[in-house]
Formats: structure tokens, C-alpha cells, sequence
């Protein structure tokens, strides 16, 4: 489908839901509105646990939190439920702020069970504050006024819930189309690639805590003023399960699958309360939540990945347009050919009581293609790994452009102009070629969250959209920009790695051998785009295991062997030094 | 707070932190062989408690109708699937696991229960009749997908917990249940009190996990279910059947879930729902040990249990505020000291 | 579809097809934390159901929906019963929280409501209050219970009771008898119905040294902290309200809950009561209704509540009949004017009076204090 048959049946789908009040029962109206609220927190969901990787057990906390403020502040103390809006907005981003500073850098199950943990703990504690009423909760908690209208029927609210559901979903869908929603879903993709890419992924992972916090906030704010009723039994672990469960049922990482989500437990729950009473008169009550896991179960055990990835994949899909040509994006000054541009002095590193590194040395001077090369185990990937600060030096020094880089983060080395590629391919397999790309210009751009949901970013957006096609040109793989990055062969998908970096305008590309696994004529192909590069006066450091293919190209070349620097000069040089044949060809020579 | 205070608070810290610890023992061997985060296995235990109390009445307790009914359905699932592999050979050895031995003892147990049979009788029957129930649940409810996320599969075991706390209230109903202790015999440690009882399940706690620690080291069996654990595909061309290994995990898993099942009974009131607390609680204890480790879920279940005890006497309304926020630090410090692997997760 | 569903459950109750008829919706706990209490109030509705099928030529058609004892689904269910099956009549449910979420949908949209469970009515505005409630107020057990200890020479007191709603109107009960003088509570201990142990807040009580103890728990589990004061050799004497009766709880309490005071209704103890006693007719046939539907005996007072409800709603009903017909708005404005026009009205619980501005209706009549004694519940007037 293309974006405008979406977008047409976006607005046909909404005009039909404006009119819903008209065709059904009230009752059935208040149904939509459940999904409406409920699905606030799924999209949330959706962004926090599809789209970034954290799968968060605790939402239903947060729902509880702005329920319970602004149940607080008009029940209790009279005050308009929009000064309630605005603390529970203000409280409930406040507190999933701290919990994600103290929380977000736990890794897999520890960070869901911290989830679980504080959703528990916050949900026992409302029943435990007397002034929130205890166990018992708030009662009459007053209807939202607009224009001195109250808000109190099903069909009166449900425009407003509409309202702030479609608002909801259109800012989170521009969210995910900016740089800031690229960076959210090279998440899951690992912590080293997003710093790779200049991406504070903490603080990414932090903004992601708290968008989602803040939908959940509205979804308990529209919850408290529309059943004008709040207690603990709402927010409690197995509400919180069951947002998760909406969120899957749709689709993991599809927003509308949030909606779809909520839509189908809904309705669902209320078909087995209907229905049941049928099959089973007598235990239909007890049987209802058997049932319900069971078709849960059978769900999951069909449609793994949800309903819209399902239905999704048996659409035709769009066909993208190229990006259309844009002002160039700013570049930086590369230095003049032979300066010194990386300088590595004594570098050490350790692990235990291996030394994987031992007081290395070398200089790349700017234009020139370096090998960095040596047997198994001597230490290469190592040194790699501390020139692009994955890795932390234990002694000596790495300069870059006459600055230190030693002990900077991942990201600001990144930032520098150091861009590098991974020996084995982190693309992330499901983002388009283009997109992979445009990554790599995520340092390069200056739009934030909120002018990526109000769509102010299109200038810049355009712009980085004509970089990434201009990269893709220059590495051939233009014809490729709109598939998926995982459908390519090994060989693009080094070469889409190498247009990544490109993208981000570096002073210095560093390759984590470009070439393992690449068939004969790919080898000769990247080699010919390496020199191409060098033309283009881009300097160029290889860490390869391939002696031919480092022979033929590069200026200088490095010799690594069991962590120490044992040879160091041109191709020749090296080829010739015994030390460096008796590394490579052990004992036999 | 005197030393004899802080002595009961230990003694009973421990003992509910032992009955958590058998839980957590069971959590990590399936969760281990299987990636299967097993919430339901506090309920396994809850259920069997919940036989043994209708046994002691003399009545035919519900497990029997569940586990006839999952017998049917394990084989019907099992069945159709061999048929389908063109494996009709397999049908009749399908038919004997699946659904005589299940029967048989349901069986079994309904023509014995109206007799009221003497206690150890009684207690191998509520064993032999819920140590089934896994395993078929495992064909039924996992095994179609278990090359599935981790995280899918966890949710699949809550939806399953909600399932079997809503046939438990079917067939237990909605009142708690507390069976005739083991032994009356008592002992005083530290000036506080200790039953019999509750000695009883410190030692099968640091006797389970123990063996399982032993039987996962040092034997071929235990080294074959590890190895599933780390690699599935692996396992599989070194031989190994990831589905059996599943299996014997479930059947090992279900007698641990069945022998705390019958030791907590005497002391704790039971309910058909009492299984999602001690089993989230278990889970806390099985993640501070380090979710590999028999003896550091041991121990951290016991951790949770004192924490809990000492947090009920700091202020009761508070406590599982408390000891749910205390896990946060816990957690982080967790995550601080374990061996860090940067895993690209492929959705 | 809702109707097939409502049909269903009518013509499980009654064989005669429904016709004219008068709709009630109850609500209950069938699953979820409170289904032990939810439970019971079900079966008392279908011993009313059988009691009283027929309300002038009218057929009650009930229709029983399941809260699993979350407030959002009650919620729900009472907006699904009234704007979609049309009831004349909302009963329900087996949490406070519930109910309150319950009382506020018939409130919103004018239904006359019968509380089943405890809860604090709003009557600031006479004329919009559409709901009373049935059982006696824990404040007024409390009291009773509070006289009783006063009667015994209890002073001080401990209490310990769930951490939920129940454990919460229970202190606050106390906490006015303490107003009053009447006693002095030391205490405010709470435990999770699925907690494993109260050894914890019993030391905390047996620290400030009470003359007796005070249990806000329900059923079964109310036994836990009588067998942890037992262990630890308490013996002062020990009391509760009429959540504490339930056969399973004697069963589990065993000798620790021998001599447990608790206030309830007389309905717990009928045939202990002085002949021509309000109750003990009326509860002997109830007794008899709950066993032909439900096939055991009555043992608990919740399913009494639902008994006392019905009959509430039956009486009204009979009332409104002469002035609308079932299923309108008249009907229903009828129907809530008659149950707040109740009059000596005698339950197997209480004699109920209600009128305008008041949401209980019941009076010291409604409780005695019974003890238990080897295992029975026995009249201690």
C-alpha cells in the first residue's frame, strides 16, 4: 500500500469511528472507550518493548500513578481535572524518569524483573497511603468539564478519547520516521552499535521510559475522570501483564498494533462473558479466565509476532519514492594528506592476567589505507575495540586529530569523525537499506523528539535522506535502498555497513575485517570502493585477517602477534620480514 | 528489637524462605533446560497441596478430571502431529506417555480416595497424580513453540498460570486448605521455636538443591540437559533431543513442585491462588542467585524469606512495598557482578 | 446475543418461560482474590431466586455476571447490564471497591442498587442517591464487638487484618470505638491473604502486651493469626467480625480459634435463637431454598446478604408494580422510592428500615455475638 492509500484509509477509518456513537449501544461505546484507554498504554508499549527491546511489566504502575493524581486533585481537592492532567503528567514522567536513570542500563531479564519489581511495589503502596483513601480508593471523582460542558456520558467522552488516541498515534508514527525514532529502533541491535553510531543509547532508552509513561499517564487520567472511580485493584501486577499481553497480541513494535491489541482482549473478554454462559452455565464465571488464557495461548502459538506483522506481511507492500535531491548536509574539513591523524602510544590492555594488548604503538597519517593484521589471537580485535573505545585502555595513550580519545565513551569517539564497521554484520535486518544508512548520519542532524513528533524535522530529514542515497551510490548499492537489510547477501551487507559510515562524513574509517567471508570477486570489488575512498582523501585504518587482500591495497601495513607489535612498515617490507612469516606460518617455515 | 525477636524473625525468615527456595529450585531447572520462565510452578505446588487436603477428606480431589483431561489433549496434539510427520510407528509408545500412564493413575487415585488410604499412601498418591501434569502441559501449551523468544514464552507461561488459577478454582473452589503436619515433633534454636515441620523443608530445600547441583555437575543425563540449555541446535547434533530433555526437566520439576506442595501444606494455609506469590516470590530469589545456580537460588529464595520477615515486623502494611523495592538495588548490583554478553536481539 | 446469554441463566432457574418480567443484575466476585467471599453471595442470590421466583405476576429474571473481583470489570458489567440488557435492578458485589465503582454507574445512570458488601454511601443529595446497602456497617459490628470486650474487661487491644478494603473498614471501626473510650487499639497490623506467615506482626502485638486481639481478616485465612498467637502462647482473648464465619475457617483455625467472639447476624446462629426471634423462621427456610439449589448446606453469612437483598428488592418491588411497569425509567424512579420506604422488614439478618438520606438500614438488632465452641458457633447473648 502506498502512503497515500494509507493515509486515505487513516482518515476513512477515523471519520467511521467519529460516527461509531451513532450506530452503536451506549454500552458498546464504553467498550471503545476502554480500548481507547487501554491502548494508550499498548502504543507506549509498543515503542518501549517492540520497538526498543525493554519489556516493561510495570505500566499499569504508571497508569495508577496518574489516576491516582489526578483522582487526588479534583476529588479530593477540587481543583479542574485539567490542573489533574498536568500533575499527573508532570508526576508520572518525574517518576519514570528516576526509575529508568536507576533502572535502564540492567540488561535483559534484570531489567524486565526490575520492571515487575517496582510495578509491584508502587501498586501495593496506593492501598498503604491513607490520603489516597487506602484499600477502599477515590469515589467520586469528577467529570471532565470542556467549556462548562461535563463529560459524563460514554459518548461525550469517547470524542475526547478518540481525540487523544488518533493525536497520540500520529505523533508516535512521525516519532519513529524522525532520527530520534531510528535511533530507538537500532536498540535492540545492542548497546555497541547504537554507540557506534554517536547515539547516547541510555538517555535513548531513558526518552523511550518516558513517552511511553507519559501515554500511560493520559490513559490513567482519562481512566480516573471516565469511571470517576480509582483503587489499587486497577493497577496491579496483572493489569500490568495484561497491557503487555495487548501489546503482543497486536504486534511487538507496531504501534497500531496497540490499538488492535487493546481492541481484541476487549472485546474478546467481553465475547467469553457473553458467549461462555452458553457452553457452560453453571462455572461460566470461573471458566472465563480459562478460556480467555486459552485462546491467549493458541493465539501466540499461530500468530507469534501479532496481528498486524501478520496481516502486514499478506499486504502489498509500498513502493518507497526515491528521496529527492536536497541540499547537501554540512561536511568536515578532512585534514591535509600526511598529517598525523591517529596516534596510538603504549596502548595495554588486560583481561584477567592475559595481556591482549601490549604496549602497541603506531601513527595513520590522514589519506593513507592502513592494514592492521596478524594471526589468530594476537590481539587485533582488541586493539580495535580501543581505538573505537568499545574497549577501555589499562595504560598508554590514543590520540586522535591532537586529541585524546583514551577513556571516551564509544559515542563521542564516534562523534569525532571515527566511524567503523563490525566483523560481524550489525545491521539491524528488518529496517530498510536506506534507513540502516541513514543511521549513520544520526550525529550529523540536529532534530529532537519533539520537533520529530510535530514532523518540523522534514527540511533536515530530506537532506540526510539525499546523504544516505548519495552513500548508497557511491558504495553501487542504490537499486537496493528500499529492501530490507537482511534479505542482502554478506557482501552488500558489508558494503550497506560501509555506507553507514560514510554516512556519518568521518575523518577515519576503521574496518573490522571488511573482508572475512567474502567470495573472491567481492573481495576485488570492495577493494576497488576502498581505493575509490582514498581518492576521495578519507583515510582508512583495516583490521584484516586476509593477507592478499591486504597486500594489494593498502599503504602501510601493522603486524600484531600474542598482543605486541612485531613488524611494521610497507606492504613489501612486511612481506619480507622473517618474524612476521614465522607469526603466519608457524613452526613450518 | 531484642536478640529474640531477631531470633523468630531468622527461624521464620527461613523457613518461608526455604519453602520459596524449593520454587526457586524448580524455576531455574526448567528455566534452564527449556528457557521457560515457569510461573505456573508455585501453582503446581498449590495444587498439590490442595489434593492432598481433598485426599485426607477422603474425597476425589479435582487434579483427577485435569489430568485425564490434559491427557486427552497432549494425545490428540501429539497424535495429529505424528500423523501429520507420517511417523504412525511412534503412535502406540505416543499413546502409552500421553495418555494410559497419565489415566492409569488417575485413575488409580479415584478408586483409592474414598478408602482414605494411610498417610504416606496419601502422599505418593498426590504426587504420582500432579507429577504428570507438567509434562503434558509442556506438549500441549510449549511445545509448538518452542524455538519462540524468551520473552514470548514468558508471557505464554503467565497466560497459562491465569488458565490453571481459574481450573483450580473450578475444581479446589475458593477456600484455603491446611493438612494434618507430618510430624508433631519440635525443637528450639536460638530460643525461638522450630517445628519438625519446618526443619523438614530446610532440609529438602538444602537436600534438592544439592542433588540437582550433583546431578547437573557430574552426570551424563544432567550434562545433557545443560547442554540443551546453552545451545538447542547444538544439542540437537550432538544428539541430544531438546523435547526429551524438556521433558525429563518438567517430570524432575513437577516431583519438586509436588514435594513442596506437600511439606507447605501443614503449615501454610493453602489456595487455589497461592501459587502466583511464592512462585513471583521464588522468581526473586532464583534472579538474586543468579537464575543458574541451584544453590544461589536456594539461597537467594532464603534471602527474600528473611527480608520479608524482618520488613513484616518493620511495618506489616508496608512489606511487600519493602521487599519488592529492595530488589531494585539487588538487581542492579546483580547486574553489576554478572558476566556481561552483548546479545543483538533479532526480534 | 445478550438476551440468548440472559435467557440462559433465567431458564437454568426457572422452567416457565419468562414473559412479563423484572430484570436483575448481579453482580459478583466468581473468580479473582475475593471469589470466596463472591461465591457464597452467588448462591445466596439463587436460594432468593427460588425463594421468591415471582413478584406480584412478575418473573425475576436474574442475570449473574462475573467480576473477577477487579473494579474495572465491575464497572463494566453494571454499565453492560443497564444500557444493554435493560435491568430494573443492580445487586452486587463481593469487594468494596467494587461495589463503590458499582454504586457510582447506578448513581450516574439512575438504577436503584443494593449493596451487598460494606461500603460508604454518598446521601449528600437525597434525591440522587440510588443505592443502599444491606449488611450491617462494619462501624456498628465493630461497636458491638467493642461492647462486648468492654463487657469482658478488654482494654487493650491489638488488631491485625488484611491488607485490602475489609482490613481497612475493620480498623476504622476500631479506631471509633477508640473514640468513644470504649477500648484502645494498640495496633495496626495487615497480612496478604496469601501470605505464608504472621509470625512478624503477632510478635509486633504481643510486644505492646494487649488484653485481646482484634482479626480484620475474611474466611479462611482469618485463622492465620489466631494459629500464630497460639504458637506463641497468647492467651488473652481473641475477636472478630462476621467475616470470620465460614466452615473452613473453624476447620483450619482448629483449637487455636476455640473462643473467638464475633459479632454477626443472627442468621449465623437461627437455631440457637429464643423462638418468635425474627430471624429464626425465615432463616430455617432460606436454609432449606439454599440446599434444594445449591446442594450443601448454609453456613457463612454473605450468602444471607444476597438472601436479604432480594427480599428487600422483592418488597419494594411488589410496591412499584402498582405504579409503573417493569423496564422503564418510571419503574425504576418507583422502585428506588420504594426501597428507600422500607419498613420493618424482617431478613434472616436484620429488620431493615430505610428512608431518604440514609444508606444502611439496619439497627443493634442485627447483631449478636457468638462464640465459637468445640468447633461450633455458639449464641452468647
Amino acid at each position: 500500500m502506498s502512503r497515500r492509500a494509507m493515509l486515505i484509509l487513516s482518515c476513512i477509518a477515523v471519520v467511521a469511528l467519529a460516527c461509531a456513537p451513532l450506530l452503536f449501544s451506549s454500552f458498546t461505546i464504553s467498550l471503545f472507550n476502554y480500548v481507547g484507554i487501554y491502548a494508550l498504554v499498548a502504543i507506549g508499549l509498543a515503542l518501549l518493548t517492540g520497538v526498543a527491546g525493554i519489556v516493561s511489566f510495570g505500566q499499569a504502575a504508571f497508569v495508577g500513578v496518574a489516576a491516582y493524581a489526578t483522582a487526588w486533585a479534583s476529588a479530593l481537592n477540587g481543583y479542574s481535572p485539567w490542573l489533574g492532567l498536568l500533575l499527573a503528567i508532570v508526576l508520572t514522567c518525574a517518576v519514570a524518569a528516576v526509575l529508568g536513570a536507576a533502572t535502564l542500563r540492567l540488561e535483559g531479564h534484570f531489567l524486565s524483573l526490575s520492571t515487575l519489581a517496582w510495578g509491584l511495589a508502587i501498586g501495593f503502596l496506593f492501598g498503604n497511603i491513607e490520603g489516597l483513601g487506602n484499600f477502599s480508593g477515590i469515589s467520586n471523582i469528577p467529570p471532565i468539564r470542556i467549556g462548562g460542558h461535563a463529560l459524563m456520558k460514554s459518548e461525550e467522552i469517547y470524542y475526547l478519547i478518540l481525540l487523544i488516541v488518533v493525536l497520540s498515534l500520529v505523533a508516535m508514527y512521525n516519532l519513529l520516521d524522525s532520527r530520534w525514532g531510528r535511533a530507538l529502533r537500532a536498540l535492540r541491535g545492542g548497546n555497541v552499535l547504537v554507540e557506534s553510531l554517536g547515539v547516547n543509547a541510555f538517555q535513548t532508552k531513558l526518552a523511550a521510559f518516558v513517552i511511553a509513561a507519559f501515554l500511560a499517564a493520559l490513559s490513567g487520567w482519562l481512566y480516573a475522570h471516565m469511571s470517576r472511580f480509582v483503587s489499587p485493584a486497577s493497577f496491579d501486577a496483572a493489569m500490568g501483564i495484561e497491557y503487555l499481553m495487548m501489546a503482543m497480541v497486536g504486534g511487538q513494535g507496531s504501534l497500531i498494533g496497540g490499538v488492535v491489541g487493546a481492541s481484541i482482549i476487549t472485546f474478546l473478554k467481553n465475547a467469553i462473558q457473553d458467549y461462555l454462559p452458553l457452553i457452560s452455565p453453571n462455572a461460566a464465571g470461573q471458566l472465563e479466565v480459562v478460556a480467555f488464557a486459552a485462546i491467549f495461548i493458541v493465539f501466540l502459538q499461530y500468530a507469534r509476532r501479532g496481528v498486524v506483522p501478520f496481516i502486514a506481511a499478506r499486504l502489498p507492500s509500498a513502493r518507497p519514492t526515491t528521496p529527492a535531491s536536497a541540499a547537501a548536509l554540512d561536511m568536515r574539513v578532512q585534514p591535509k594528506a600526511g598529517a598525523p591523524l591517529l596516534k596510538v602510544d603504549q596502548a595495554m590492555r588486560r583481561f584477567g592476567g592475559l595481556i591482549a594488548v601490549n604496549a602497541v604503538s603506531f601513527d595513520v597519517r590522514a589519506g593513507e589505507i592502513v592494514g592492521l593484521i596478524g594471526p589468530n589471537g594476537a590481539g587485533k580485535s582488541t586493539m580495535f575495540n580501543l581505538l573505537t573505545g568499545a574497549l577501555k585502555l589499562d595504560g598508554g595513550a590514543i590520540e586522535f586529530s591532537g586529541l585524546p580519545i583514551h577513556g571516551a565513551p564509544q559515542r563521542a569517539i564516534a562523534r569525532a569523525g571515527i566511524a567503523r564497521t563490525f566483523q560481524h554484520v550489525k545491521l539491524r535486518p528488518r529496517m530498510s537499506v536506506l534507513d540502516n544508512v541513514l543511521l549513520g548520519a544520526h550525529g550529523r542532524l540536529q532534530s529532537g523528539i519533539v520537533r520529530g513528533m510535530l514532523r518540523l524535522d522534514r527540511t533536515e530529514e530530506a537532506r540526510a535522506r539525499a546523504e544516505a542515497m548519495r552513500q548508497l551510490e557511491r558504495t553501487g548499492l542504490a537499486e537496493h535502498a528500499f529492501d530490507a537489510a537482511g534479505s542482502l547477501p554478506l557482501g552488500k551487507q558489508r558494503l550497506v555497513e560501509i555506507a553507514r559510515a560514510l554516512a556519518a562524513d568521518p575523518t577515519l574509517l576503521v574496518l573490522d575485517e571488511p573482508a572475512a567471508g567474502l567470495r573472491r570477486n567481492e573481495k576485488m570489488e570492495l577493494a576497488t570502493l576502498l581505493r575509490e575512498l582514498r581518492a576521495d582523501k578519507l583515510t582508512v585504518l583495516l583490521v584484516e585477517h586476509d593477507m592478499e587482500f591486504v597486500m594489494s591495497l593498502v599503504d602501510r601495513i601493522v603486524v600484531m602477534d600474542f598482543g605486541s607489535k612485531i613488524s611494521e612498515g610497507l606492504p613489501a617490507e612486511v612481506r619480507a620480514d622473517p618474524r612476521v612469516q614465522e607469526a603466519y606460518l608457524g613452526g613450518v617455515a | 528489637m531484642t536478640f529474640d525477636i531477631a531470633a523468630i524473625l531468622a527461624v521464620d525468615g527461613i523457613a518461608s524462605g526455604a519453602i520459596y527456595a524449593l520454587v526457586a529450585i524448580g524455576t531455574v531447572l526448567l528455566f534452564s533446560v527449556t528457557r521457560v520462565m515457569f510461573v505456573p510452578f508455585g501453582d503446581l505446588a498449590a495444587f498439590t497441596a490442595l489434593t492432598l487436603a481433598a485426599l485426607d477428606d477422603g474425597k476425589t480431589p479435582g487434579t483427577v478430571n485435569l489430568v485425564i483431561a490434559l491427557a486427552v489433549l497432549a494425545f490428540a496434539m501429539e497424535a495429529l502431529a505424528l500423523v501429520r510427520a507420517g511417523k504412525m510407528k511412534m503412535l502406540p509408545r505416543a499413546a502409552l506417555f500421553y495418555l494410559v500412564i497419565p489415566i492409569a493413575v488417575a485413575l488409580a487415585v479415584r478408586l483409592l480416595a474414598p478408602a482414605t488410604p494411610p498417610l504416606p499412601v496419601r502422599l505418593i498418591m498426590a504426587l504420582a497424580l500432579i507429577v504428570p501434569v507438567a509434562p503434558l502441559l509442556d506438549r500441549i501449551v510449549f511445545r509448538p513453540v518452542a524455538d519462540a523468544p524468551v520473552l514470548v514464552l514468558l508471557i505464554i507461561a503467565v497466560a497459562l498460570h491465569f488458565a490453571l488459577v481459574g481450573l483450580g478454582l473450578l475444581f479446589f473452589g475458593p477456600e484455603g486448605v491446611r493438612t494434618q503436619p507430618l510430624t508433631s515433633w519440635s525443637t528450639e534454636i536460638l530460643g525461638a521455636m522450630v517445628s519438625g515441620q519446618t526443619v523438614c523443608i530446610v532440609i529438602a530445600a538444602v537436600a534438592l538443591s544439592a542433588l540437582l547441583y550433583v546431578g547437573f555437575e557430574f552426570t551424563l543425563t544432567g550434562k545433557a540437559l545443560r547442554a540443551t540449555s546453552s545451545n538447542r541446535t547444538g544439542a540437537r547434533l550432538m544428539g541430544v533431543r531438546p523435547a526429551r530433555a524438556g521433558t525429563i526437566a518438567y517430570v524432575l520439576s513437577s516431583i519438586l513442585a509436588g514435594v513442596s506442595g506437600l511439606l507447605i501444606a501443614p503449615v501454610n494455609t493453602i489456595f487455589y491462588d497461592s501459587g502466583f506469590l511464592i512462585g513471583l516470590k521464588a522468581f526473586v530469589g532464583a534472579i538474586i542467585g543468579g537464575l543458574h545456580s541451584y544453590p544461589g537460588a536456594a539461597i537467594g529464595a532464603v534471602i527474600v524469606g528473611l527480608l520479608e520477615s524482618f520488613a513484616s515486623f518493620a511495618s506489616s502494611s508496608l512489606k511487600d512495598v519493602i521487599v519488592f523495592s529492595v530488589l531494585v538495588p539487588i538487581l542492579v548490583w546483580r547486574s553489576l557482578v554478572s558476566v556481561h554478553i552483548e546479545e543483538e536481539d533479532e526480534e | 446475543m445478550h438476551r440468548l446469554a440472559a435467557v440462559a441463566v433465567s431458564a437454568l432457574l426457572v422452567s416457565a418461560p419468562a414473559q412479563a418480567e423484572i430484570k436483575l443484575g448481579f453482580i459478583t466476585a466468581l473468580s479473582g482474590p475475593a471469589a470466596a467471599l463472591g461465591i457464597p453471595y452467588a448462591n445466596g442470590m439463587k436460594a432468593a431466586r427460588k425463594y421468591k421466583a415471582k413478584i406480584g405476576n412478575e418473573t425475576v429474571t436474574l442475570i449473574q455476571l462475573d467480576d473477577g473481583s477487579d473494579p474495572a470489570a465491575t464497572t463494566r458489567n453494571a454499565r453492560k447490564l443497564v444500557e444493554e440488557e435493560k435491568v430494573d435492578i443492580l445487586i452486587g458485589t463481593a469487594t468494596a471497591p467494587g461495589t463503590i465503582a458499582m454504586a457510582t454507574i447506578a448513581n450516574e445512570l439512575g438504577v436503584p442498587m443494593i449493596a451487598v458488601s460494606p461500603i460508604k454511601i454518598e446521601t449528600a443529595d437525597p434525591a440522587k442517591q440510588w443505592t443502599i446497602a444491606v449488611p450491617q456497617p462494619p462501624m456498628l459490628m465493630a461497636k458491638v464487638v467493642a461492647d462486648r470486650m468492654k463487657r469482658d474487661k478488654v482494654h487493650n487491644v491489638g488488631y491485625i487484618g488484611f491488607s485490602d478494603a475489609w482490613g481497612d473498614l475493620v480498623y476504622a471501626g476500631g479506631k471509633a470505638a477508640e473514640a468513644r473510650g470504649d477500648i484502645k487499639l494498640l495496633t495496626n497490623e495487615r497480612y496478604a491473604r496469601t501470605d505464608t506467615s504472621v509470625t512478624a506482626q503477632i510478635l509486633r502485638i504481643l510486644a505492646t502486651k494487649p488484653d485481646g486481639v482484634l482479626i480484620g481478616g475474611s474466611s479462611t485465612q482469618a485463622a492465620l493469626p489466631l494459629l500464630a498467637l497460639a504458637d506463641r502462647g497468647f492467651k488473652g482473648h481473641n475477636y472478630g467480625l462476621a467475616s470470620l464465619i465460614n466452615p473452613d475457617f473453624v476447620r483450619v483455625g482448629g483449637k487455636a480459634a476455640e473462643g473467638v467472639q464475633v459479632s454477626a447476624g443472627p442468621v449465623i446462629v437461627s437455631e440457637q435463637l429464643p423462638d418468635g426471634h425474627f430471624s429464626k423462621k425465615l432463616s430455617a427456610d432460606f436454609r432449606a431454598a439454599y440446599k434444594e439449589v445449591n446442594g450443601s448446606e448454609s453456613r457463612d453469612g454473605f450468602s444471607a446478604y444476597s438472601f436479604d437483598a432480594y427480599l428487600i428488592f422483592a418488597g419494594a418491588a411488589e410496591r412499584a408494580l402498582g405504579k409503573a411497569k417493569p423496564g422503564t425509567l418510571e419503574f425504576r424512579k418507583a422502585l428506588r422510592d420504594e426501597m428507600l420506604n422500607t419498613k420493618e422488614l424482617a431478613g434472616v439478618h436484620a429488620v431493615y428500615n430505610f428512608k431518604p438520606g440514609q444508606g444502611y438500614g439496619v439497627d443493634d438488632r442485627s447483631l449478636v455475638i457468638v462464640k465459637l465452641k468445640d468447633g461450633k458457633w455458639i449464641y452468647a447473648p
